[in-house]
């Protein structure tokens, strides 16, 4: 009706008390739509960090027993439709010490091979890089940084990049040609944190699963790569995977063959992954059932495969879940604007009795009241809701400028860029999230309204007229 | 006084009731049988002590208040309505169009300026498509009644500015916008001085005359209860002649 926009515009015309209400949803949406959006664009950035250091499946064996048959395997998964490449590796955790007692997780892998399944080439630095990030600690490789090529990738682990290497650092007691010490590529945290330098000779120890008995091997750290996840780029660490099965012992008495840890597969698509996950291990459960004559036939060990997201599900999880628990508390944000739209419509109430008493004698009817009410709660709730999904819009839009400025300001290093190797805050809004804000917002609104609006329907205009 | 010529009434109360029901499940009689016949064009005034019920009673016949039992019929040319049994959409509809009501306390919006005031029962009853149709036409009428009034200048004042007796000028521009048949007035210079009074006294009177609204006016003032076409005396909830 008429009478309904023709008051509320009147009514919030002049006062602004009522605003305030607006200003707090637009808050509550504001911060919501921001929180949100960067938690996503974080989530985003977690993702594929950790999606570049693994491949898109792996096929692995159990911890101890790991896989026999590597060519037969590889056989197997390459000849599958959609698998683009795959790679064997060998994975164990181990000691060493250099200035203090510390441990890593080396994985031994065919250089160039590990590369057409994993994004290794696009981390993998080169010396000058290494020197740059290592003189600012802060330091990403850019984005649009062109993947180390085969060669060299090859080059890296050579025996005449080892020899070369120590000649320049001119440590260790020289070049034992009988048996030279094997490449071993680090992340680029431990080099920073000094536990590592390029050019240590590195003794690891480990276990081997095959005889329980103590192993070492001695390394020489030749490189460094930064996959851009903090806990890897410290512990990780990549070798030859025939030097580290050497080092373990992994030669199966039972199946004639060097074990290996499991496979890893890269696929053309990775959204059909679900698919070829099945007919992989279809395809290699056959397999192992064969009897042993068979050329093809693979020894039986037990054996799964994963996607790379089922290998880091509790992260991914863990991101994820941290974000709807920021949303819900931030949502109590919006419950309190939602509360005070409530109280400032009871005022309003109580201060217009006299007129919606008024309004009902010249014949509005008690529905029209009510919805006279409701509308100016849901107008407040609505017009905060835009404003905030203005401002939020905006901040996260420019929310690598705001935050420069703020730091340029007060000195203030809201994100700070060590932890997260984040230089630039990431922001995603997605359309999910504006709904999930928008969406309570509103229904809060309406409730916040609604009362208010019920209870000024029920008041009786008699009295309210005879009042002065 | 003019003799009224009694045609048809435009509203029949028949054995109207109103009893309230007290704290302690004790109940008060207000009116207690009320029969009444307003004529077209016909002006009526009512007298009463205080507290006898008069108030309610106007509440009643403009269907605010729900009457305990009785009649009460509505008719305009050759429609009639009867309470109970009316819906609550023809209630508001005949509060809007039937009724005007003029109160003792004035009653303005004070949110509005006096032209929106005397606009707003127009507004109440319009969508918005068909205000924007029907705007100039009704601002055009409230102009000729705030000018009938005399405050022709003052249009776009403030409510909260104008003086008892303006407010009351305003508020019966206002009861006429929509042309009602019926005029209820419930003491409406109850709260002005005898200068005032008189001045509204003589404005009911005229545009009673002028526009044929018939007029039910409760009143304390011998002066405009002697101007009245018919004066009725409540006594303990009934009327005596
Ligand atoms: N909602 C109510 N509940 C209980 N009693 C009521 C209610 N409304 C009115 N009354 C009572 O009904 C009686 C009549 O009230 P009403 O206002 O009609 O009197 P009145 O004749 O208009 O008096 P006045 O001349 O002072 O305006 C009073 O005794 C009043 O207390
Ligand atoms: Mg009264």
């Amino acid at each position: 009706m008429q009478y309904h926009s023709f008051l509320t515009r009147r009514y919030l015309r002049r006062r602004w008390a009522p605003w305030t209400a607006a200003i707090a949803v637009a808050l509550g949406v504001f911060s919501l739509i921001s929180v949100l959006a960067v938690m996503e664009g974080f989530k985003l950035e977690m993702r594929e960090r950790i999606r570049g250091s693994l491949s898109h499946l792996v096929v692995k064996g159990g911890a101890l027993q790991g896989l026999v048959g590597e060519d037969q395997i590889l056989e197997t998964i390459r000849s599958q439709p959609g698998v683009l490449a795959a790679s064997p590796f060998v994975e164990t955790l181990a000691i060493y010490k250099v200035t203090r007692l510390d441990h890593c997780l080396v994985r031994g892998i065919e250089p160039v091979q590990e590369s057409e399944v994993t994004d290794l080439g696009l981390y993998l630095l080169d010396n000058k890089e290494i020197d740059e990030l290592l003189a600012d600690p802060y330091k990403l490789l850019p984005d649009d940084r062109l993947p180390s090529s085969a060669e060299e990738i090859d080059n890296t682990f050579s025996l005449e990049r080892r020899r070369l290497i120590l000649r320049w650092k001119g440590k260790g007691e020289g070049f034992d040609e009988e048996s030279p010490p094997q490449a071993l590529v680090v992340g680029i945290e431990a080099l920073r944190s000094g536990r590592l330098a390029m050019g240590d000779v590195v003794q690891l120890s480990s276990y081997s699963p095959v005889t329980f008995e103590p192993c070492t091997g001695k390394f020489i750290v030749v490189g460094a790569f930064q996959s851009g996840v903090y806990e890897q780029d410290q512990r990780w660490a990549y070798a030859d995977i025939r030097a580290l099965q050497e080092m373990l012992d992994l030669w199966d008495e039972e199946a004639q063959d060097m074990r290996i840890s499991g496979v890893s597969v890269r696929l053309e698509d990775y959204s059909l992954a679900a698919v070829a996950k099945q007919q992989i291990e279809a395809e290699i459960s056959r397999r192992m059932e064969l009897s042993t004559i068979d050329e093809t036939a693979i020894p039986w060990r037990p054996s799964e495969v994963l996607t790379w997201e089922n290998q880091r599900e509790n992260l991914l999880q863990a991101v994820e879940i941290e974000k709807r628990i920021i949303a819900v508390m931030m949502l109590l944000i919006v419950a309190f604007a939602a509360a005070m739209i409530f109280l400032i419509l009871m005022l309003l109430v109580i201060e217009k009795n006299r007129d919606l008493g008024v309004l009902r004698a010249l014949g509005a009817s008690r529905n029209g009241v009510v919805l006279l009410v409701l509308r100016q709660g849901m107008l407040l709730c609505i017009t905060g809701t835009i404003l905030g999904l203005l401002g939020g819009w905006l901040l996260v839009e420019n929310i690598n400028y705001v935050h420069d400025t703020i730091r340029d300001l007060t000195g203030l290093q809201l994100f700070p860029p060590d932890i997260y190797y984040l230089e630039r805050i990431p922001a995603l809004l997605r359309w999910e999230d504006v709904a999930l804000v928008c969406v309570p917002t509103l229904v809060f609104g309406f409730l916040g309204s609604f009362f208010p609006a019920q209870w000024a329907g029920r008041r009786d205009p008699i009295k309210a007229l005879h009042h002065e | 006084m003019n003799d009224p010529i009694p045609s048809l009434p435009v509203l029949i109360a028949r054995n109207l009731q109103r009893d309230f029901t007290l704290a302690g499940d004790k109940t008060l009689e207000v009116l207690r049988g009320i029969d009444l016949e307003i004529y077209e064009s016909e002006m009526v005034a009512v007298r009463g002590l205080s507290g006898v019920g008069k108030s309610t009673l106007l509440h009643c016949i403009g269907l605010l208040d729900t009457p305990t039992c009785g009649e009460l019929i509505y008719r305009d040319g050759e429609s009639t309505w009867q309470s109970p049994g009316i819906s609550e959409q023809n209630r508001c509809d005949l509060r809007n169009r039937f009724i005007g009501f003029v109160f003792q306390f004035f009653h303005l919006l004070n949110d509005l300026d006096v032209l929106e005031n005397v606009m707003l029962p127009s507004i109440v009853s319009c969508t918005s498509s068909q205000w924007r149709k029907k705007r100039s036409k009704v601002e055009t009428r409230a102009r000729e009644l705030l000018q009938r009034v005399d405050l022709e200048g003052r249009a776009r004042q403030a409510p909260g500015t104008l003086s008892g007796g303006e407010r009351q000028r305003v508020a019966i521009a206002r009861a006429l916008i929509n042309n009602p048949r019926l005029l209820l007035c419930d003491e409406p210079t109850g709260n002005l001085d005898t200068r005032n009074s008189e001045s509204i006294h003589t404005l009911l009177r005229e545009l009673h005359e002028e526009l044929g609204t018939s007029i039910l006016v409760v009143t304390h003032d011998p002066d405009l209860a002697n101007r009245a076409d018919r004066l009725l005396s409540m006594i303990d909830g009934k009327f005596h002649d």
